[in-house]
């Protein structure tokens, strides 16, 4: 059973090292995710297991942690709203700036991408305006996807799913087109796959090294991170943004309190925020 | 790659073969520490991982492992000891006769994809 004292210390030292900030009813996340840990690591208690990791140079423990306690629950097109508005609103805009010869990439970047359902489906929905629209070619678009977890993006540049993983969201038609099946597992094709480069990044970290984005999906991760942490990544975010370019949050997230530099806009029953 | 499962409950070992399919390996598995040897035999040794439950009828982890260490062909073989909470000494015990890795009875997909990346030495 974890301490108050415990859960406290764990709190602050995963706060300090990803932003995620845990709140007091996340005491339970914390005993359950931990708690393997704690005994591989032969401690007897969670006070022992943070200390380790403190003194742990090679940072090798703080990233196990960070891992075991960040949540990768993921859909295909989660949501739907950001795919349509993203098909509608920014592919539409970026085929005539293409047509018109003031573009030639889209760089889109998916920050918290887990086993890359939402890249994945950042590349079909792009696929399926291509074929509406011969102006765009696979060769304009940029997918980066990053993640905290080295797992989840083994898995992701896998692009392999199983029978359940691959329900999750996605439809008959575009299981058919985008993906190859062989028994239980399911196979993304290898033209969306090459349409996705997968990177390991904290977001905590500068990403400045990025380069500039025109759409940046930082979906359902900013509910987990503190009031301060919100603020600077928002700001960091509308940096790496080129002049007006976009942002997606998860459906339950908000930024009109943390930061004016977006507006907010809506399209499709759905939100989106363009950098001001 | 190919991933021997050794394990007396079926149920692990059927959630364990659903994890390596995603993975794309091979999945190979055994009951318990005897039936281990014996697909080692069959396929002469050519495993590139073992996930080797501590509890078993018959031969059990600890033993299957000193029996390994002991052939010439399997020796090499990596091993990840596969044990439940509470048992910190017999980890301890494993990791002293030889076993790589371990992991901890209840685990997720995750958590196993990662002791298997850990185990190969698979990075990004």
């Amino acid at each position: 059973m974890i301490t108050l004292e415990e859960f406290r210390l764990i709190r602050d030292y995963v706060e300090k090292h990803c932003g995620i900030h845990l709140s007091d009813d996340k005491t339970y996340l914390v005993e359950t995710r931990l708690t393997t840990m704690m005994f591989e690591q032969g401690c007897k208690t969670f006070g022992e297991l943070y200390n380790l990791a403190v003194l742990d140079k090679t940072h090798t423990l703080r990233d196990k942690i960070i891992e075991a306690i960040t949540t990768n629950e993921t859909f295909w097109f989660r949501d739907l709203h950001p795919f349509t508005i993203f098909a509608e609103v920014m592919l539409k805009q970026y085929a005539d700036e293409i047509a018109a010869g003031k573009r030639s990439k889209i760089r889109i970047w998916c920050s918290a991408c887990s086993t890359g359902q939402e890249p994945y489906s950042l590349a079909m929905t792009f696929l399926e305006a291509a074929r509406r629209t011969p102006k765009l070619k696979p060769e304009h678009i940029e997918i980066l996807a990053t993640d905290i977890s080295s797992t989840v993006l083994f898995l992701g540049k896998l692009g392999r799913y199983d029978n359940l993983a691959i329900t999750r969201g996605l439809s008959e038609e575009f299981r058919k087109r985008y993906f190859v099946q062989n028994n239980k597992i399911w196979t993304i094709c290898d033209e969306v796959k090459k349409m996705v480069r997968f990177q390991k990044l904290n977001l905590q970290e500068s990403f400045n090294h990025l380069g500039k984005q025109d759409v940046i999906f930082c979906r359902n991760i900013l509910i987990y991170f503190s009031l301060e942490f919100k603020q600077d990544i928002l700001k960091r975010i509308a940096a790496l943004l080129r002049p007006r370019g976009y942002l997606f949050l998860g459906a339950s997230e908000s930024i009109i309190m943390y930061t004016q530099e977006y507006e907010m806009l809506r399209h499709a029953m759905g939100l989106y925020y363009q950098v001001k | 790659m190919r991933i021997l499962s050794v394990d007396d409950s079926a149920a692990t070992r059927h959630f364990i073969k659903k994890a390596i399919d995603v993975l794309g390996f091979e999945f190979l598995e055994a009951g318990d520490g005897k039936q281990g040897l014996e697909v080692l035999e069959r396929e002469n040794g050519n495993v590139d991982l073992i996930l080797l439950d501590r509890h078993m009828p018959e031969m059990d982890g600890m033993a299957m492992l000193e029996a390994l260490k002991a052939n010439d062909l399997f020796k090499n073989i990596p091993v990840t000891m596969v044990t439940v909470e509470l048992e910190r000494d017999e980890i301890h015990k494993a990791i002293e006769k030889g076993a790589k890795n371990y992991l901890i009875k209840p685990f997720s997909q995750e958590n196993l994809v990662g002791k298997i990346m850990e185990s190969l030495n698979i990075e990004l």
